[in-house]
């Protein structure tokens, strides 16, 4: 039966049949303490339907966070359900979902998929590149999100984008605002999209274009 | 089941990439560009879409549209969802991306983008839409995004079990308050008047909703809080008197500014910014250049009238320069 609709099953299909180059991996950390995470499961369960609609390409690992902590910190992971994914070396990009990506995140999900396995060069102008690749010390975006939240996207792909083009300094994570709400309280996020920036040395809300956001991005530098 | 949206986010790939000339540009991918672009592909015409942000414009955040005929009750996303499928189902492309600046010289129209590259167009339709008015009073600004919000659907989630004032009386107010009621423990419209604009199945529901309260005659002078909002200070527009009005969050649905800061000194508009047409073929003061949607001037801005506008200008586009 599966979570995802028929109908989505099949615009899933066609676009990773279309979309995709190389083969990707999602490494998905879980627990099986449900009340420590209420999505785990059926975030294991979409990752598991949009896999098998890769034709081979996408393959999933699952980690039980408590057995791999060290393995989870070594990717970023902090909260449940989260996952990264990874290119067809193994390289990781920093590119960090905490949250189940349903709803307008999903639509992040599929396209960090498909950039990721066509190189990880997305779609960022050359002047916002070069800033980027300038940077030399850690930079962590956090982008709180709602699935329900339209402009949210937007603002989690600019984060992955940027960690994409520098993994070494940067980090672009999502974080579903709801589902972990003790850390949205801890920065007061209460709009979304919230950009918050090394853990609230800086922070903005709203899906600013690129060049306005990195200029936020850069003043914790 | 799990609800997932398909809308394709990019230009990550070669299969959304656009060339650098069109027959018909399409500015806006809200219900009124999307229409345009069904019935300019269906014509014939090489149509692109630019669309900046999300596709279904405000429709995607809209919680539920109940006047488009067709549907009874739809969620906005969905509409919004098959409004874009509709329009590549008949070849246009749609691109996301952000436009920065237009330039009409000696018969070329040229739109610049966000990354300035350049795209031709024969045709332009504008139809950037509009975006919330905010109250324009003190705190309002210094609150936005801890405790001041524009978006039910994005935020409501925050304000679960607390008291949110919704600002206006329209139908957007009334929609927006009555979906807060589920997440809320009580929402209070504060309105201007002593009756509410909202179609009357909407005050109906919104009178026999416990969750509900009103505040009438009454303006916010200002938004105050420590770090996250949690008074606002109301004037009564009939006596004059001030009054707090403790709350936990405030949504703000007052009306509509025109998106067409992009057009300025360009075109002929209404002196808040509305682009004026041609009502029968909704071109603009420039030839070639049409308008439609919520952000021309008109007297009812609705989903319906925004896919009539669409379908208007893209067929009298095609008469009169194809
Ligand atoms: C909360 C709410 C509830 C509503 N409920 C209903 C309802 O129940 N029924 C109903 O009929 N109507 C409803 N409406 C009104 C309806 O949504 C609008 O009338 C309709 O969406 C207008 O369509 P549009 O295409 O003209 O503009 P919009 O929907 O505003 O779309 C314009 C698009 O243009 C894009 N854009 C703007 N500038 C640029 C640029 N420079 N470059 C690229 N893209 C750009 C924007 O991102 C946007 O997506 C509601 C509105 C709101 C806010």
């Amino acid at each position: 039966m599966g979570l995802l609709k028929k109908k989505d099953q099949e615009q899933i299909k066609d676009r990773l049949a279309e979309e995709m180059k190389d083969t990707v991996k999602i490494i998905l950390f879980l627990t099986e303490d449900e009340s420590k995470c209420h999505y785990c499961n059926q975030t294991k369960e979409v990752l598991q339907e949009v896999s098998a609609l890769s034709g081979g390409k996408l393959e999933v690992e699952e980690y039980n966070y408590e057995q791999n902590k060290e393995l989870a910190k070594q990717y970023g992971v902090e909260y449940l359900p989260g996952f990264v994914i990874l290119d067809k070396d193994s390289k990781h990009y920093n590119v960090i979902f905490h949250g189940a990506p349903f709803g307008h995140e999903f639509a992040t999900l599929l396209e960090d998929i498909i950039v990721i396995s066509n190189g990880a060069n997305p779609p960022v102008s050359q002047e916002v590149v070069e800033k980027l690749k300038a940077i030399n010390k850690p930079v962590k975006i956090q982008a709180f999100v709602t699935p329900t939240c339209p402009y949210c996207p937007k603002a989690v792909l600019t984060a992955h984008f940027f960690s994409m083009i520098n993994p070494e300094f940067i980090s672009g994570e999502m974080v579903e605002a709801s589902e972990f709400p003790e850390l949205s309280a801890k920065y007061g996020v209460s709009s979304v999209p919230q950009m918050v920036i090394n853990d609230g040395a800086n922070s903005f809300v709203g899906a600013f274009p690129e060049k306005e956001y990195l200029e936020e991005v850069l003043k914790v530098l | 089941m799990i609800d997932v949206v398909f809308f394709d986010l990019g230009d990550s790939q070669g299969s959304t990439e656009t060339k650098d000339q069109y027959d018909m540009v399409i500015i806006g991918g809200g219900p009124a560009g999307l229409t345009a672009a069904i019935y300019a592909s269906r014509g014939g015409l090489d149509t692109l879409v630019i669309e900046k942000s999300s596709e279904g414009g405000q429709i995607a955040a809209t919680e539920k549209v109940e006047n488009y005929p067709g549907f009874i009750s739809i969620d906005g996303l969905e509409l919004a969802e098959k409004f874009s499928d509709h329009a590549r189902h008949f070849g246009a492309t749609i691109s996301n991306r952000g436009v920065r600046n237009l330039t009409f010289c000696c018969d070329k129209k040229t739109i610049v983008m966000d990354d300035s590259s350049e795209i031709e167009a024969k045709t332009i339709v504008i139809a950037t839409g509009a975006t919330h008015r905010k109250l324009g009073v003190p705190g309002e600004k210094e609150y936005e995004g801890k405790g001041v919000s524009y978006c039910a659907i994005c935020d409501g989630a925050f304000f679960r079990d607390k008291h949110v004032a919704v600002i206006g009386g329209g139908n957007s107010a009334i929609d927006e308050g009555l979906y807060l009621t589920q997440t809320a423990s009580k929402v209070t419209v504060v309105h201007r008047r002593d009756k509410l604009r909202a179609d009357k199945i909407l005050q109906e529901r919104a009178f026999n909703n416990p969750k509900m309260e009103f505040v009438w005659d009454s303006v916010v002078e200002e938004v105050q809080g420590d770090a996250f909002v949690n008074n606002l200070v109301l004037k009564n527009v009939k006596d004059g008197t001030q009054s707090d009005f403790p709350v936990d969050g405030v949504f703000i649905y007052i009306g509509l500014v025109p998106n067409s800061a992009l057009l300025k000194n360009l075109l002929q508009t209404t002196h808040d910014g509305f682009i004026k047409v041609n009502p029968v073929t909704f071109e603009t003061s420039l030839p070639g250049v049409f308008a439609v949607g919520d952000v021309i001037d008109k007297e009812l801005r609705q989903i319906i009238n925004a896919a009539a506008d669409g379908a208007s200008a893209a067929s009298s586009a095609i008469k009169l320069y194809f």
